[in-house]
């Protein structure tokens, strides 16, 4: 039987043909992936939440470490009033625990908007930030007797998007440990910010809670004191992203620690 | 393009290691060469060559899709009507590289992270393109699979040898899959430590990468000079 | 202001050739002679003008979660970004296609210096990385994402004019003969791109 292959019919024919295999496969693949993808996804964050406070996880004891470590879920809001709080095993489907909150889909849809239409207007971004509908986990960790505060960050580079986790101690001024990550920086620049010997130079260093500016990443080479660290030479703008988001995101759990002592103080 | 005459007029009893499939893979090392002569793929050679590791990552994924696509178009050579061939290479590339990314995603997710990235750029990789239009429409999926493998590796090669240039002399270091980056030089070395050592960060930046490959055109073609262009 | 910003960003500062190499094998392919790199040049303004808005609206009302909500309610959590790729690549493709028949039958010169570079437009990296360009960097309306597209179409036009202006005088010149064509093109532009690094920081 001879077709013509190249008469409109065959053509279209054979574009559906395509198009019903090629869209059913992905989707096949896709959806029943998609379970194994999500805890993936999920204990690589534990991972990281870990690496804060330098404790290594792997893939597959994360789930288990965590339980061991992380002893409270806080969510709070731009005000640093608590939204919910969740202590015990981490329900995947539960979209209040502060575990599942995507801070970097929140990001994307609002936060990162807000951030570059205010430029230096601290006032009006304090502002929009509060009335968008962002929240802020924070994870309490107790690591041998230690009483240890994750903070997830996240804020822009040069090219796209990076995050990280900041580590702080029980007196909630001091760095213990930070976890930066990113998904586009320059290889051997910016990329840099996930290598350890750059997020050592945060450890033991305090946030200035009585300035604007609670931490500073200041210019590869420039002087450093107790509340800033030195940037990545060549990789300026991404120094300066990692500057901007810790800056944004602390500001924001210095309140919510302030009122936990003020109530302390209280009773 | 002769190598396409040649496979079109093989005969079919021919063992797949003859004289002629050989070429297929020794030519694109060399006198075809996707980079330096047919010029294809040059955009992710430059963008990705910061690091040998990542070098690595995008050949290995390139010679894999390379592979796959040339097979299936090549069976279904007979079946894609001409008008919207395009479409369809570029569905078939763009559906097997999603669906190996998936797969990563779900089974080994610390590589999937590392490839993710450069999804975008396997699936416009112009060698791709050009090998299933120039090659795996017009033969059959054995000596397809064979140029697959010439082709991938003559891409590996520019693109590990841009790779290392650019990280000894841009970070004083050499990266590997697996090991992270092994500085070769000691510490003291480096001018931060007193030393003499200085990282030419020019070759980290994008255009250093251009004037690199020039350099090893230069190389190649005062070598084989049956390969120097009039003009 | 901000549409002037980011047209101007596109041509200058994220240049497609210069700062992304995104588009090079046809850039270093037909920038022989100025009269087809222009062709080409604006053959790659025309669709990535096109190209990049039909995609923001396939992303924002189709393929991001929350996209199909227009739809209706119980459509609110479909996501289907797992298809962007090839939903991008396919709009790219047809378009291209589109492109193609009106040149052949219009302009028949121009269809025959460009050769297979017309199909292999659909290739053309920076079509795609437009589109995802597009995508990542999350334009708020249609009119930005517009703009974004025709000034980084107008800034790849502008790169392969340039280089190929160079390339018609530099056949004076005394190249090294195995530098000759690919070689010194090559070199050309990477001093093109340091040259255009100075444009990075600037902000209107």
């Amino acid at each position: 039987m001879a077709v013509n292959k190249n008469s409109n019919g065959y053509t279209f024919l054979f574009s559906i043909v395509m198009v019903v295999v090629v869209g059913a496969a992905l989707a096949i693949t896709s959806q029943s992936l998609k379970p194994l993808q999500t805890k993936n996804d999920a204990d690589k964050k534990r991972i990281d939440i870990l690496g804060a406070i330098q404790v290594k996880a792997t893939r597959e004891n994360a789930a288990q470490m965590f339980e061991q470590y992380v002893v409270e879920r806080v969510a709070i809001n731009y005000n640093g009033d608590v939204l919910n709080s969740k202590t015990g095993a981490i329900d995947a489907t539960d979209k209040n625990d502060p575990f599942n909150v995507d801070i970097q889909k929140e990001y994307r849809a609002d936060v990162k908007k807000i951030v570059k239409e205010s430029g230096k207007n601290q006032e009006e971004m304090a502002a929009r930030l509060s009335a968008a509908p962002v929240s802020f986990p924070l994870f309490k960790c107790n690591k041998d007797g230690e009483i240890l505060y994750v903070i997830p960050v996240v804020g822009t580079g040069l090219w796209g998007p990076i995050w990280g986790y900041v580590a702080l101690k029980d007196d909630k001024q001091t760095i213990y440990g930070a976890k930066f990550d990113h998904k586009t920086e320059t290889p051997g620049l910016g990329a840099e910010i996930k290598e350890y010997f750059f997020q050592e130079k945060f450890e033991n260093k305090t946030l200035n809670t009585s300035s604007e500016t609670v931490f500073s990443v200041v210019k590869g080479g420039a002087p450093t004191n107790e509340h800033s660290v030195d940037g990545i030479t060549g990789g300026t703008v991404t120094s300066k992203g990692v500057d901007e988001m810790i800056n944004r995101t602390l500001k924001v759990y210095i309140k919510y620690f302030e009122s936990v002592n003020n109530q302390r103080a209280q009773r | 393009m002769s190598e396409v005459q040649e496979a079109i007029v093989e005969k079919k009893s021919e063992p797949l290691f003859s004289k002629k499939n050989r070429k297929l893979i020794s030519d694109p090392l060399n006198d075809s060469n996707p980079i330096t002569v047919q010029v294809l793929g040059i955009c992710s050679a430059l963008a990705i060559t910061v690091q040998v590791q990542q070098a690595v990552i995008m050949s290995l994924s390139v010679l894999f899709v390379l592979i796959g696509g040339n097979i299936i178009i090549s069976l279904m050579r007979n079946g894609i009507p001409d008008r919207i061939r395009i479409i369809v290479q570029l569905v078939i590339v763009a559906a097997l590289v999603i669906i190996v990314n998936e797969v990563l995603k779900a089974f080994l997710p610390d590589i999937s992270e590392k490839l993710s990235v450069f999804v975008g750029l396997i699936i416009t990789n112009c060698i791709i393109m050009g090998r299933l239009e120039a090659f795996a429409l017009a033969n059959k999926p054995g000596p397809s699979f064979l140029d697959a493998i010439g082709n991938g590796l003559g891409y590996a090669w520019i693109l590990l040898a841009v790779s290392i240039v650019r990280e000894i002399f841009g970070s004083g270091a050499i990266s590997f899959p697996g090991m992270g980056q092994v500085k070769f030089l000691p510490e003291g070395w480096f001018i931060g430590n007193g030393g003499f050592y200085e990282n030419n960060n020019m070759m980290i930046l994008p255009p250093m990468a251009l004037v690199v490959v020039g350099v090893i055109i230069w190389i190649q073609r005062s070598r084989n000079t049956k390969l120097i262009e009039s003009h | 202001m901000e549409y002037i910003n980011i047209f101007v960003k596109g041509i200058f500062i994220e240049n497609m050739i210069f700062a992304y190499f995104l588009g090079m094998c046809s850039y270093l392919a037909v920038s022989k002679t100025v009269k087809t790199a222009m062709g080409l040049g604006l053959a790659v303004i025309f669709v990535l003008g096109i190209t990049v808005p039909i995609n923001y609206l396939l992303e924002n009302y189709v393929l991001k979660e929350g996209a199909l909500t227009w739809m209706g309610a119980e459509y609110a959590t479909m996501d289907l970004s797992f298809l962007s790729f090839i939903m991008f690549i396919a709009v790219i493709a047809s378009i291209v296609q589109l492109v193609e028949m009106i040149v052949e039958k219009f302009a028949p010169a121009l269809y025959g210096a460009l050769g297979i570079f017309l199909p292999l437009i659909a290739v053309n990296c920076s079509i795609l990385g437009g589109a995802l360009f597009m995508q990542e960097r999350q334009y708020t309306d249609i009119g930005q994402a517009t703009v974004f597209g025709l000034g980084s179409g107008v800034g790849w036009w502008l790169a392969i004019i340039a280089i190929a202006a160079i390339r018609e005088k530099i056949r004076y010149s005394h190249v090294p003969a195995p530098l000759r064509g690919l070689g010194i093109t090559f070199i050309i532009t990477g001093l093109m791109g340091i040259a255009f690094m100075s444009f990075m920081g600037i902000d209107i």
